[in-house]
């Protein structure tokens, strides 16, 4: 494999894809994205569909604490405002789902920046508490209001196509051979909101905002003294990172059809999002993407290999899933602290230098 | 007023198990600047371990003791095995690593114990009292009370006035120079996290007992314990007692007289209230009550 061509003009940097390589990379991935739910099973395409949302929700928490250093264990509360305005905007006012998944996001972002502030005095654990303090407080709202949002009992979240129309899914469609039910329809309609979260997270990096972020992660005070605005550049990452999660909780609710408040949308939701960027890579977009995929397929494969174990068995699938995902993901800390982004830097390397060896 | 009382007596009890948790933060944390997320898993695990040590027939001192030194070893364990590789690397690492051990924790313990609740069995009377000013309070709570105060009591002289606390202290200042002074830090970690376990052991075992069971929920105490350690302040001892206490009080004055004026919107708003006063307060005070102050170099 050759390596990287050496850039000479300035428009070879602003390149996304730079290399022959890459571009035959993303052609083989987009045309793996497409025939993926032609090929496997129904139940997997549902899957696909979670890892899409874990993917999305996990480039929200990438921006705020993998660029931004900011640490949040409140990313469940943006989810789940995301999700109860679909829901809420959906089935009391028929709202069609291209405006639900904004509206949702804007709301998230406006909670976000509401809680931007704090991160200007506080750093480090006491930051991770008070938004921790975040989901205690969206959840407890979300209660006490059970005209709007159910309460307890929960509530559908339809997603229609149109102001009081048909929903996604209500027809199939047929494409010549090619059948789309109501699932694959969804799992395109995500691989696009996915694809497009996932170019303006690489763009916004390589931004002048996205470097202010990235010198405020490493040393906020020096950050300042070159000139950066790391009140602002916080507040961007807040507003920015809970806009994603509030449209990653929308699609979260899609998925489901059907929300309850706790579970999912709580500490332990907020957890997982934190293990996969810490699985995939902090502070690399690829590693939001590759730790999002890996978080839902460890599910499966979980139930695969734990179902064995006479001690185990006994443990309800989501335990099983849990327990597997953390003793994997604390693996990787202990191990290899670049997470998967790392491995995929090692394999890379090694054939870059083939058939020599560092 | 007698109403008033009772809850204030249940407040202080519940307050003082607040503060032997916050206390397991703190001390982790002074000297090893890990926020230890597990901490409610070893109390659970203390909890549980002692109802098997009283189930098959240990003296209920015994099993006491035995209980929190055994939580207190799984604490050491814990830190040399996993935490100790971490020094160095970013905080969130060690949030979810510890999460994590948690989590680990809270499996083992279902598998071992089962989702059954218990009773915590006590030497004295469990659901006996004495009245005092006209109200009648738990030997249970008493007990608690009793118990907090001897540990704070001998928690304060080890700090303040051991050779072992000068060199806690050390290490809580900073962890190179201690270790250029000849201060064994990782020996000084052992302590705290052998010291940490004790305490959450003790807190959970007197949160155990009635009115309230042994149950694997009782590891979310952990979390209600959260904004008694940031208003305490992180890294102070005292600061965390204070909060503690104060918080076990608020939060039953609160579910006594404000819930029920507040219609739905007042349900678990206890559980809430102390949350909303920890982000108000860290607005004004971002390093808690008694926190230090951190100097900003470049």
């Amino acid at each position: 494999m050759p390596t990287t061509p050496l850039s000479v003009r300035y428009e070879d940097d602003l390149r996304l894809f730079a290399s022959v390589w890459r571009r035959i990379g993303i052609v083989l991935l987009a045309v793996g994205v497409v025939a993926f739910p032609f090929v496997v099973d129904g139940r997997w395409v549902m899957t696909a569909n979670f890892a899409l949302v874990a993917v999305v929700g996990a480039v929200g928490l990438m921006i705020l604490t993998g660029f931004t250093g900011q640490i949040s264990l409140g990313h469940a509360a943006f989810l789940a405002i995301g999700a109860y305005t679909a829901a809420v905007t959906g089935d009391t006012f028929g709202l069609p789902f291209w405006l639900s998944i904004p509206l949702g996001g804007a709301l998230a972002a406006l909670v976000g920046l509401a809680v931007g502030p704090f991160a200007l005095r506080l750093r480090g654990l006491y930051l991770a508490i008070v938004t921790l303090g975040l989901v205690f407080i969206v959840n407890h709202l979300l209660r006490a209001f059970p005209e709007v949002t159910g309460g307890l009992s929960g509530i559908r979240v339809p997603m229609l196509w149109w102001f009081d129309g048909p929903r996604v899914g209500d027809a199939t469609w047929e494409l010549g051979p090619l059948t789309l039910a109501s699932r694959e329809q969804l799992y395109f309609l995500f691989v696009l909101i996915t694809v497009g979260v996932v170019l303006f997270a690489t763009n916004l990096r390589r931004s002048r905002t996205g470097r202010a972020m990235n010198a405020v992660r490493d040393r906020d005070v020096a950050a300042a003294v070159m000139g950066v605005n790391v009140a602002r550049t916080k507040l961007e990452a807040f507003g920015i990172s809970s806009f994603i999660a509030g449209m990653a909780g929308a699609m979260f609710g899609y998925v489901q059809t059907f929300i309850t408040i706790d579970p999912p949308f709580n500490l332990i939701m907020s957890i997982e999002y934190i293990a996969m960027i810490v699985l995939g890579g902090v502070g690399t977009v690829v590693g939001a993407v590759l730790g999002g995929l890996a978080f839902v397929a460890i599910g499966p494969i979980a139930e695969h290999l734990l179902g064995g174990l006479p001690l185990l068995s006994e443990l309800s699938s989501s335990q099983q899933q849990r327990l597997m995902f953390a003793v994997i993901v604390g693996a990787f800390l202990l191990l290899e602290p670049l997470g998967l982004y790392g491995v995929w830097i090692r394999i890379k390397i090694y054939f870059m230098a083939w058939p020599f060896r560092y | 007023m007698q109403t008033f009382l009772q809850l204030l007596f249940a407040g202080l009890a519940l307050g003082a198990i607040y503060a032997l948790v916050a206390l397991g933060f703190v001390v982790i944390y002074r000297s090893s600047q890990v926020f230890n997320f597990a901490h409610g898993e070893f109390l659970m695990f203390g909890t549980f371990l002692m109802t098997t040590f009283l189930a098959v027939g240990l003296w209920w001192w015994v099993a006491l003791v035995l209980a929190m030194l055994a939580t207190g070893l799984l604490g050491v364990g814990v830190e040399r095995a996993i935490l100790r590789p971490m020094i160095g690397r970013p905080v969130f690492v060690t949030i979810i690593m510890t999460i994590f051990i948690g989590l680990v924790l809270r499996v083992a313990v279902i598998t071992f114990w089962g989702v059954g609740e218990r009773g915590m069995p006590t030497p004295w009377r469990t659901d006996g009292g004495i009245r005092l000013l006209d109200a009648p309070m738990l030997f249970n709570a008493l007990w608690a009370l009793v118990f907090a105060g001897v540990m704070l009591v001998g928690f304060y002289l080890l700090f303040q006035r051991s050779k072992l606390g000068v060199a806690m202290r050390a290490t809580a200042t900073d962890q190179e120079v201690a270790l250029g002074l000849g201060i064994p830090v990782g020996r000084v970690f052992a302590v705290s996290w052998l010291i940490a376990g004790i305490l959450a052991a003790l807190a959970g075992i007197f949160l155990g007992m009635f009115p309230r069971s042994v149950n694997i929920n009782m590891s979310f105490v952990a979390l209600a314990a959260f904004p008694a350690v940031l208003i305490g302040g992180l890294e102070s001892p005292l600061g965390a007692v204070i909060a503690g206490l104060s918080l076990g009080v608020l939060q039953l004055l609160t579910q006594g007289y404000v819930n029920p004026m507040l219609g739905s919107f007042g349900q678990n708003f206890h559980q809430v209230l102390p949350f909303v006063l920890m982000i108000g307060f860290l607005v004004v005070r971002p390093y808690g009550l008694f926190g230090t102050r951190e100097v900003e170099r470049v």
